[in-house]
């Protein structure tokens, strides 16, 4: 049976080419549902509407999920709301871009 | 639910020859400055508009345009209605562009054979952008409502622009000063200023991860700056003084709320570094100040060192520095989208700080700094020395811009 924490870490091999952090420590990943056939279902957000790289990240996303052992099928579902804000960043992150 | 797909975004070899044609023409822009002899300066003197027509349209004009082919997508969430049309757009604004500036200079033949040029390149980008909007079925945005008043105003400047080219060759009579104004004002102000103003909306809180800021001032700014234009182009034609000042009034405050909007934009970022893009803005936006404060100046004293040292501040400082900044991040994210996104997930890539070159684009952003704020300094006080000291300065950021863009173009 896979795991959140194994999907959590394939997720935080896909990195922001901008900000230089990876995805769960920017805390863009909302949740992550795993069915019993192996499909994963991960909701995410992006720091920012406009962001060009939109559709190449969610593929980056789905890419690594599906390389977890166990995982049959990964559909990515990218939110608005709750909006992203740098609170939910990691203390690296935040510490980080704080200047 | 929107993304810039590959199919979307144009390939860099389409857009990469805007931004290498601008920064040329930026230097070669900043050594014709060279040759100005400020004691004799007016701003209606033909080296001075030649001037102003090889900064604004082979650099300021040029990177936005190659910028657009780029941003459009990102601005009006749809793909180019026809993106090819930008293969032929750049070639003809640099001809036209070059045949203006020798016009003004030297020989005014070239100025409506060189208008018609630029004219006919800028129609067929309006073309496409229009006809790009008409692809929206949903009600428009804010950045999307400031690409159409843009496009507008740039429509009717452009159209004013080649009669006021006959003019000044001598084929048509006409009242040049008045024409000017409004062709200054639709161009500059209604074209290239907001532009600034919406595509700031979208790329500042983008690249500061500004959140949880209101959009009201920006708004009754954009909604100023287009009855100001408005008002200031009535006024010239009519030869009306009530409409012309309460056009400066209006574009004054749209200036002064969008100030406001751009500190909130500071306030609220959560990306607190002081790199070349945050210290670039804060030169544009210092310069956007003390170009308003000089413009202000010249409204009320008629100073002719006044309004061209506000024109310098504005398209040196506020216009360039405003470019240089956005383009430390958009060359980058075009390489990388280009030559490195294919490659995630199979090796290790770099970021898009890693291809910044850091010490030429300090350098770049220090002589730059200087050239602007000692040449304004040289037109107010009258002083040629003074001012080609600063257009010394201007040429050699030029020379560290040009060098900044071929390690970001050329980064493997």
């Amino acid at each position: 049976m896979v795991t959140e924490e194994q999907i959590y870490d394939a997720i935080s091999t896909v990195i922001d080419p901008e900000v230089g952090f990876n995805l769960v420590e920017m805390g863009l990943i909302y949740g992550v549902e795993i069915g019993e056939d192996g499909n994963v279902m991960v909701t995410m957000t992006l720091s920012t509407k406009a962001c060009p790289l939109h559709q190449m990240i969610v593929q980056w996303v789905k890419e690594a999920c599906e390389k977890v052992e166990g995982v049959n099928n990964c559909e990515v579902n990218v939110v608005w709301e709750p909006a992203w804000n740098i609170t939910m960043a990691a203390d690296n992150v935040k510490k980080a871009l704080g200047g | 639910m929107f993304a810039v797909t590959r199919d979307f975004a144009p390939p860099f070899r389409l857009i990469a020859p805007y931004f290498v044609t601008g920064v040329i023409l930026y230097l070669v822009s900043a050594v014709f400055a060279l040759g100005f002899d400020v004691s004799e300066l007016g701003f209606m003197d033909p080296t001075v508009i030649g001037w102003v027509h090889l900064y604004l349209l082979g650099f300021v004009m040029m990177v936005i345009f190659g910028a657009m082919a780029q941003l459009v997508p990102v601005v009006l969430e749809t793909g180019h209605f026809a993106v090819d049309l930008y293969y032929i757009i750049g070639p003809m604004l640099f001809i036209g562009t070059l045949m203006m500036a020798l016009g003004f200079a030297l020989w005014p033949m070239m100025l409506p054979f060189g208008g018609l040029i630029v004219l006919s390149a800028m129609l067929i980008f309006v073309f496409d952008v229009f006809m790009t909007i008409r692809k929206i079925g949903e009600k428009l945005n804010f950045a999307m409502r400031s690409v159409v008043v843009s496009n507008t105003f740039l429509f009717f400047g452009v159209l004013l622009g080649i009669v006021l080219a006959l003019g000044y060759a001598g084929i048509i009579g006409i009242d040049i000063a008045a024409l000017l104004k409004a062709h200054v004002f639709l161009v500059v102000v209604g074209y290239i200023v907001v532009t600034i103003i919406g595509l700031s909306m979208v790329l500042i809180p983008m690249f500061g991860l500004s959140h949880d800021f209101s959009w009201k001032p920006v708004e009754r700014s954009l909604v100023a700056v287009s009855a100001g234009v408005v008002a200031v182009v009535l006024g010239a034609l009519s030869d009306s003084g009530w409409l012309s000042w309460t056009g400066y009034g209006l574009w004054l405050a749209a200036m002064v709320l969008y100030g406001y909007e751009v500190i909130m934009l500071y306030r609220t970022r959560a990306r607190k570094e002081h790199d070349i893009y945050a210290r670039s803005l804060y030169i544009a936006y210092g310069s956007m100040a003390l170009a308003l404060l000089t413009g202000v100046v010249y409204l009320f004293s008629g100073s002719d060192a006044a309004i061209l040292a506000a024109g310098w501040l504005a398209f040196t400082g506020f216009f360039g520095f405003l470019i240089t900044g956005h383009l430390y991040k958009i060359v980058p994210f075009l390489v990388w989208f280009e030559r490195f996104s294919p490659l995630v997930g199979k090796q290790k890539v770099p970021m898009l700080a890693d291809m910044v070159p850091q010490r030429s684009a300090d350098f770049q952003l220090c002589f730059t700094a200087a050239g602007v704020f000692v040449g304004a300094a040289g037109l107010l006080l009258g002083s040629s020395e003074i001012f080609k000291a600063g257009a010394s300065f201007l040429a050699a950021g030029g020379l560290f811009l040009i060098h900044s863009m071929l390690f970001m173009m050329r980064y493997k």
